[in-house]
This record gives structure tokens, C-alpha cells and sequence, in this order.
């Protein structure tokens, strides 16, 4: 079990630096590295980057098969209007699924895939479970959960053609202070749209307990889909309330409008997000604590309180430096 | 924070300093009836707002006076509970609260509507949808579920229970309860009695278990409201007017 080497592709992102600072603390660790385009937004004292662009499949292959990991943790998935636009989500996720899953494969050690996924796989079409668990049907309904469910099922056949494990982490929406997430970004407006005739519940999950969610399942070696969730649930009209904000509702047609003047704000509303304020997005995150030994304890309102603490300028004085969250620290 | 005892986490807004105004007290219980549009988040994992719930009471009060029977035979853990409905009643809405109320537990009600305005306005009042896997997944969790069975014209006459209602509490290992329901539509009182949780007559392992258990619960539904006895008024073309 110990000095396993374990590759984290998607390391440059704000969960992938997260699950790397987290790796570089397990015992079973033996060798980390990282390949994404962007590097690491934390201060890594173990791990090996690469920064490789995700379409150069060659350098990719190259630098994987020479590691030859034991486990791979996928975190290189772009949640659409997070960092890039929809299109370019799309076409980012695929390539780096075929590139780095590509490779891994090729690996002869290679033992367990970890992808990072979402509860959009689930959907929200009208009559679906509002709280759908691990058995729930995979039926996603925006273009986000068409990607989650495309990068399981490329992660899935991958794992087969080998024959190993591969786990799908389900996370309900990641919130955090430092997380480019657009339901974030939407309800950090000043005015902030919802739907007043349904004003549905969702669960969001802190970036800290995503990270370490993913490294659970690759610790224990999961064969399979987990949901991970922060307990309890909130609405668009009490999240905005408690941020202080001003709730705008909205009734139906005029959330085109709302779309675009939201967009020109520079919180664009992708189909995702538009639907978690309709439709919710809730999950039965109750069997993480059986399947990977971990389930979130900060709670939702807790997760939206810390989003909306955020102080759009930290100033960071001589002598004061950052702590592992990413908040000051003297 | 803390957690209340219907599982939402209760985040306080007032420090404890504030509390001990007397004016903050006053203004607090003022608005109490109208506190579910405060920030605090009341909506627990399955939609249901426990304040706004409190927050109607007064006028589900106004509706009905219930009296409600058996509560001690449904343990501390998850439990599915097989009411005898009447259409144009509410019956699950009303029986779940009370229930609720006997308990001092959040209790939830299958067939909400997956539609606005209705759909989330029930699942505030802990609706949750008549779907298999929304039931089990409430069930798994250790909830009472309430599930009507078909709705009738004559309230004395138990209706037929949809075996996809039965088969997650046999997938969850949960027990399976019946609760008569007797109300009018024109009275404020009735009644809600819950018998001891179903025995299945015989171990099955296929799709037999649900249809079984169904049809066996419809007899013991059946049997409960034979003994139930009708509503009475008092006065004879009233309380047939009362049972229609």
C-alpha cells in the first residue's frame, strides 16, 4: 500500500492543487506528480509538475507512461463559465480525458482511475428523483452533466479494456472562496436573480472536502460512483438573503434578459446553473461515509456563509502569510 | 450552530447578547408567522421547511382538529406508513403533520407534484414525489414516509395500494405500517390511527414481496377503518353529507 506513486492531472486548478496538498500528506504516497496547462495555486513541497497542455497527447503520453502511476486521480474537467466558456469546456474535457485516461492506460502499474465528476450527471428532468442516489439513472439535462457523464464513461471503458478500478466522484456544486465557479460568481451580484414561483433547495460542497473526497476514493480504492455533498440544503432566495444581496424574482421569460445582463456583469449563468435555480440540484451524499470512509461536515449554509466572507481584496502585510485554506494567517 | 430535532441546521442570526433584549424578543415572536422569508436556511435535504410548516399550523388548525392514534407503534428509525385517502382531502398532508406532531419527528409525504407553483410549495410542506427511488432514499435515511393509497369517494372504503410504493421499504429492510384516516368535508375533526407494522405471510425473494405486502396491506387498511366506524354528526342528513 505504501510509496505508491499517484499522478494528478488537473493540478494547476483550485481543487486539483487542493487534492495534490492533500496527497503530499497520506502515508501511502510515495511519488506525486502533476501535469495541467496552469500551475498549481498552492505551495506543493513534494510533487513533480508538468505543465503540458492537454491536446499535446504526445508530450502527455511521454510524461505519463515514465511515472507509470499506480493511481490516477482526474481532476482536469472545466465546469462550463467557470474558467472557459461552454464550447471550450467541452472541448478541454474531452481532449484531456482521452490524452491523460490514454495514457494512464498504457501504464503497466496503473491500479485505480479516480474521476472527478458532478451531480449534474443525474439531471432534473421533470418526474426525476429530487434526491437521486449512487443507483439513480444517469440522464444529465445540461450541457455540464453531459460532460461529467461522457468523462465516466470514458474513465469506465478505459478501466475495463485494463482491468482496473475506476471510481466517479459525484460533487454537488463546488463553492468556496477561491473556487471560479459560477453559481459563486451569480450569487456574489449585488442583485442576484431567482425563481420566485419554485425557489428550489440545493447543496453546494466545500472545494477543502471535494478535495478530500477524491483522495478518499483513491486511498480506498473505490470500484464505482460516489456522491459527496455537504448535509442540509439552502434556496436561491435564503443564500441571497444571508449574502445580503438583492433578490431579483423572476417568473419565467425574462430570464433571457437576466442571462445576458448577468453575462455583461462577468457572472455568466450557464444551462447548469439556470437549472439548479428552476429545477435544484440535491444528491444523497449518505453512503459516502460507507464507500469512502469520509463524508463532509461543513454544511451548506456554512459553505454559501464562507463564499460570501470573502473580501473581494486581501491585503497581505509583511510578516502575514497564507495558510493551507487559503486564508490569511499571522 | 446547532441542529434542531427535524435535522436542519440552525445557524443563529442574533448574538445571545440580543436575545436578551426584551424588544428583540417581542419583535421575534411578532413576526414569527411571517420569520420564513428570514435568511436562515429551514429547508432540509429533501426540501422540506420545518418553519414554514410551524408557521401554517395555525391555519391547518383552523381546517382540521386530529386526533391521532398508535403513534407508539412506529420505532426511532425509518418506517413507511400507508394512509386510506380521500380525494379533494389533503389526507396526506394533514395525516403526515399529525403525525409529525404525535412524534415530535419530521414526517414526509409521497405525491407531490413535480410542477410549479404546486410541486415546491408541497415540498416545502414535506412532499417529497410518489418515485420508488425518492422513497427509498428517504426511508434509508431514517424517515417516516407517508403514502396514500388510491383515493376513494367513500372515506370508509380503503383504496388499492400501488405495489412500487411497498417495494423500498422491502429494499431498505423498513417496516411497513397502515394508518386509517377519517375525516369530513365539511367537520374540523378527524382522526389518524396507525396499526402495528405489517408481518409479510410468506418470505419471498422475487417481485411477489411488494404485491403481496400490498394486497395485505389494503386488507389490514380495510379492517382498521371497519373498525374505525364512520364520522358521526349527530345529525343524519349531515352525516351522510359528512361521509361523501
Amino acid at each position: 500500500m505504501r510509496g505508491r506513486r499517484v499522478l494528478v492531472s488537473g493540478m494547476g486548478s483550485e481543487l486539483g492543487s487542493l487534492v495534490a496538498l492533500q496527497l503530499e500528506s497520506e502515508p501511502w504516497v510515495g511519488a506525486l506528480e502533476g501535469i495541467d496547462v496552469d500551475p498549481p495555486r498552492r505551495r506543493l513541497r513534494k510533487a513533480t509538475f508538468h505543465r503540458i497542455d492537454p491536446t499535446d497527447r504526445g508530450r502527455v503520453l511521454d510524461t505519463v507512461t515514465r511515472f507509470d502511476p499506480h493511481v490516477l486521480i482526474h481532476v482536469a474537467m472545466w465546469e462550463p463559465d467557470a474558467r472557459v466558456h461552454t464550447t471550450r469546456a467541452r472541448e478541454l474535457t474531452e481532449s484531456a480525458a482521452v490524452s491523460i485516461l490514454g495514457a494512464a492506460a498504457e501504464c503497466p502499474s496503473l491500479q485505480h482511475i479516480v474521476v472527478r465528476s458532478a451531480a449534474e450527471v443525474y439531471g432534473r428532468r421533470r418526474g426525476s428523483p429530487t434526491r437521486p442516489d449512487e443507483s439513480g439513472a444517469v440522464d444529465p439535462t445540461s450541457e455540464f452533466g453531459r460532460i461529467a457523464a461522457a468523462l465516466e464513461a470514458t474513465a469506465a471503458t478505459a478501466a475495463s479494456r485494463v482491468g482496473v478500478t475506476a471510481a466517479a466522484v459525484r460533487l454537488a456544486p463546488v463553492v468556496g472562496p477561491h473556487v471560479p465557479s459560477p453559481l459563486g460568481r451569480l450569487l456574489r451580484l449585488p442583485g442576484v436573480p431567482f425563481s420566485v414561483l419554485a425557489d428550489p433547495p440545493f447543496a453546494v460542497v466545500r472545494d477543502n472536502d471535494a478535495a478530500q473526497a477524491l483522495v478518499a476514493a483513491a486511498r480506498v480504492g473505490l470500484d464505482g460512483p460516489v456522491n459527496v455533498t455537504s448535509p442540509g440544503a439552502i434556496t436561491a432566495w435564503q443564500a441571497i438573503l444571508r449574502g445580503r444581496r438583492l433578490p431579483i424574482p423572476l417568473v419565467g421569460p425574462e430570464w433571457a434578459i437576466a442571462r445576458r445582463i448577468s453575462l455583461l456583469f462577468g457572472a455568466p449563468i450557464p444551462d447548469h446553473v439556470a437549472e439548479t435555480l428552476h429545477r435544484g440540484r440535491l444528491i444523497d451524499g449518505g453512503r459516502a461515509e460507507t464507500l469512502i470512509g469520509f463524508a463532509p461536515t461543513t454544511t451548506t449554509a456554512e459553505v454559501i456563509d464562507s463564499l460570501y466572507a470573502w473580501p473581494s481584496v486581501i491585503r497581505v502585510s509583511a510578516g502575514v502569510g497564507m495558510n493551507e485554506t487559503g486564508s490569511v494567517a499571522s | 450552530m446547532s441542529a434542531d430535532p427535524n435535522g436542519a441546521t440552525v445557524i443563529p442570526l442574533a448574538s445571545a447578547k440580543e436575545s436578551r433584549r426584551p424588544l428583540g424578543r417581542a419583535l421575534r415572536a411578532v413576526t414569527r408567522p411571517v420569520a420564513v422569508v428570514w435568511p436562515r436556511p429551514t429547508v432540509d435535504e429533501w426540501g422540506r421547511d420545518a418553519r414554514l410548516i410551524e408557521a401554517l399550523q395555525p391555519l391547518a388548525h383552523l381546517r382540521w382538529d386530529v386526533t391521532v392514534g398508535g403513534q407508539q407503534h412506529i420505532g426511532e428509525g425509518g418506517a413507511l406508513v400507508i394512509i386510506s385517502t380521500r380525494r379533494m382531502a389533503l389526507t396526506a398532508v394533514y395525516a403526515s403533520w399529525a403525525i409529525g406532531d404525535a412524534l415530535d419527528r419530521p414526517v414526509r409525504f409521497a405525491g407531490r407534484r413535480d410542477t410549479v407553483p404546486f410541486g415546491p410549495w408541497m415540498r416545502r410542506a414535506g412532499g417529497i414525489l410518489a418515485h420508488p427511488d425518492e422513497i427509498a432514499s428517504a426511508l434509508r435515511a431514517g424517515e417516516i414516509v407517508v403514502a396514500g393509497a388510491s383515493p376513494t369517494t367513500n372515506p370508509r372504503q380503503a383504496g388499492t395500494i400501488d405495489p412500487h410504493l411497498i417495494e423500498p421499504a422491502l429494499r431498505e429492510h423498513v417496516p411497513v405500517h397502515v394508518a386509517a384516516t377519517m375525516n369530513t368535508m365539511i367537520g374540523r375533526q378527524a382522526r389518524v390511527e396507525i396499526a402495528r407494522a405489517l408481518r409479510p405471510k410468506r418470505p419471498r425473494r422475487g417481485p411477489l414481496a411488494e404485491v403481496e405486502l400490498a394486497e395485505q396491506a389494503q386488507r389490514a387498511l380495510q379492517d382498521l377503518l371497519d373498525e374505525l366506524g364512520g364520522t358521526r354528526t349527530g345529525l343524519g342528513v349531515l352525516g351522510w353529507m359528512a361521509e361523501g
